[in-house]
């Protein structure tokens, strides 16, 4: 399949202009593009871990002990605005913009030059973002949910808003081009429910981007108003209201949980399969899954909220709208489960990260169930209970699955196997101390240690002694993976097959590897058999 | 697939592809307006 129309062009980059500053300033290519994302990301990722590593020696031991309590909240609300909008989401969009066009045989994405603003945008935006913290004021410290009006008392406010300005279009710009590219661009005989689910995850993904970014969008402008411009939005003096900002805010924040975790449940959709060589179980039931989940979302705010001050009927039903979500994703995790029951399972680096995320994002959704209980929230808000359960649902969940995307890829990108053994190195190393890291943090907010402060009573030093050990050690650990994708990209001699792994199917393997700078320019023939999922039933 | 059928059909594409961008920009930017007309208490 699609054979005729790629396989003329092995050279490793037939196309691509030869010029650097051409190449990879000025491209419109999807895959120099998601290159880009991705390595940006990468960066972004150990910028905002080095700021979880203040974090977490300052919190080594009970007492201040290396950094300023300003400084301390400047750390944990920049690692926190630096993780979700300069390391997942891009990483997401890398993935989405190398892939997409090869798993539905497009060209390339629908707005080529558009992809290319999308992505130069955002250097910028974190370079004003993190120029902040050479301010004489300092950065934002008032958290990443910028509740006024703590977060308007520094003099950042309108660096911090203008980067968030431009991530938020840099975000708006890449879903229109998802969307576009995948109602448009699809080859002849890709019919929507043939689409892999992670293109599938993407489309829902980026509908979901394309109605809460703006809203958080307007959030901003209208701290920015109250700020500079004598507004009373947020301003119990002038008439508005501090907790209005709140509604707005998670009407946001909560959808965008579920923009960082919907693409990952597509990755671990396509990795799952290819390992068990076995389509995936319940293909439809997947894809309804994830739409459902995105439909939840925005009916599930408030559950962020309960200890605010809401009325009864609200607590309730957002309690029982939040719960509900268990039942799409319980769908998901019993279909990952029922695709590898039977199935001629092997363990290569992506499959073990894919395996882990099932287990691990499971914990983060149960300690989230827990958490969607308003009588049970009114103990556990504001504590280290939440900081555990959204580090299992982030970094077990939707890092482990990016991390599991780019081995899984890597030799396609490439064109070299990277190292299996320091690869399982990688793994076992990352899966071990995420645990020791983020595990006994669910003991301390049950014990009663708040989130977000730099000292703390004696009664919880064992504890984040151990957290922080656990932390270092899973930061070091990201040195291998460093050290795995430098291997494979430059030093690997071990060239990769077309079909890099055996039970991979999709579109994608069907291009020569290293997937050459154009490829399907000619529309594929597609074959049901070769689709990841198998036949689907109409 | 001629060369030409290819060319008219990726023209069509384009053309498509851009009306669905446009229209879910639009989108975009009316919400990102009404989040903040719908908070104005003007006196």
């Amino acid at each position: 399949m699609a054979h005729a129309a790629t396989h003329d062009h092995h050279d490793d980059h037939h196309g691509a202009p030869s010029n650097f500053f051409t190449r990879w300033f000025m491209s419109t290519n999807h895959k120099d593009i998601g290159t880009l994302y991705l390595v940006f990301s990468l960066l972004m990722f150990f910028i905002g871990g080095s700021f979880a590593m203040v974090i977490r020696a300052e919190l080594f031991k009970p007492g201040l002990q290396l950094v300023q309590p300003y400084f301390f909240n400047e750390m944990t609300t920049m690692h926190a605005l630096v993780m979700i909008f300069g390391a997942v989401m891009p990483a997401f969009v890398g993935l989405g913009n190398w892939m997409i066009p090869l798993m539905i045989g497009a060209p390339d994405m629908a707005l080529p030059r558009m992809n290319n603003l999308s992505f130069w945008i955002l250097p910028f935006a974190f370079a004003l973002l993190l120029s902040t913290l050479f301010l004489p004021g300092g950065g934002p410290a008032g958290g990443w949910t910028m509740y006024p009006p703590l977060s308007l008392q520094g003099d950042s406010v309108a660096y911090v808003v203008f980067a968030v300005h431009l991530m938020g279009i840099s975000s708006i710009m890449g879903a229109i081009n998802i969307i576009a590219t995948i109602l448009n661009m699809r080859a002849p005989g890709m019919d929507l429910l043939k689409m892999p689910v992670f293109v599938w995850s993407w489309l829902i993904t980026a509908f979901l981007l394309i109605a809460v970014m703006p809203v958080l969008a307007g959030a901003v402008t209208m701290l920015l108003t109250d700020k500079y411009f004598g507004t009373s939005f947020f301003n119990a003096a002038g008439g508005g209201d501090p907790v209005l900002f709140q509604h707005i805010f998670w009407f946001f924040g909560h959808p965008e949980v579920y923009i960082m975790i919907l693409p990952a449940f597509g990755l671990v959709s396509e990795i799952i399969p290819t390992f068990a060589r076995k389509p995936i179980f319940g293909y439809k039931a997947m894809v309804y899954a994830i739409a459902s989940i995105a439909f939840l979302s925005f009916i599930v705010w408030a559950h962020h909220m309960f200890a605010v001050g809401l009325p009864l009927g609200g607590e309730i039903f957002f309690m029982y709208a939040t719960m509900l979500i268990a039942v799409p994703t319980g769908v998901k995790v019993f279909n990952w489960v029922s695709t590898m029951w039977g199935g001629s399972m092997t363990f290569e680096t992506p499959m073990l990260f894919a395996v882990a995320f099932v287990i691990l994002f499971t914990i983060g959704g149960f300690s989230g169930l827990m958490l969607a209980l308003a009588p049970a929230d009114f103990q556990y808000h504001d504590s280290y209970f939440v900081v555990a359960h959204f580090h299992y649902v982030l970094v077990t969940g939707a890092i482990f699955a990016i991390i599991a995307g780019s081995y899984y890829w890597l030799p396609k990108w490439t064109g070299h196997m990277y190292s299996e053994f320091w690869g399982k190195v990688h793994f076992w190393n990352s899966v071990v101390w995420v645990n020791v890291l983020f595990f006994p943090q669910h003991f301390l907010g049950l014990a009663g240690m708040p989130r977000r402060i730099p000292d703390y009573n004696v009664a919880f030093a064992n504890f984040n002694m151990i957290s922080s050990i656990g932390g270092f050690l899973f930061g070091a650990s990201q040195l291998i993976y460093v050290g795995v994708i430098i291997h494979a990209v430059w030093f690997s001699k071990k060239k990769a097959p077309d079909r890099v792994w055996e039970g991979a199917k999709g579109l994608e393997w069907t291009v020569p590897s290293p997937a050459p700078h154009h490829t399907f320019e000619l529309p594929p023939v597609i074959h049901d058999d070769e689709l990841a999922h198998g036949h689907v039933e109409d | 697939m001629t060369q030409q059928d290819t060319d008219s059909s990726n023209e069509a594409r384009r053309k498509s592809a851009k009306r669905t961008a446009l229209v879910v920009a639009v989108i975009a930017a009316a919400i990102f307006l009404l989040s903040i007309l719908q908070m104005l208490k003007v006196k």
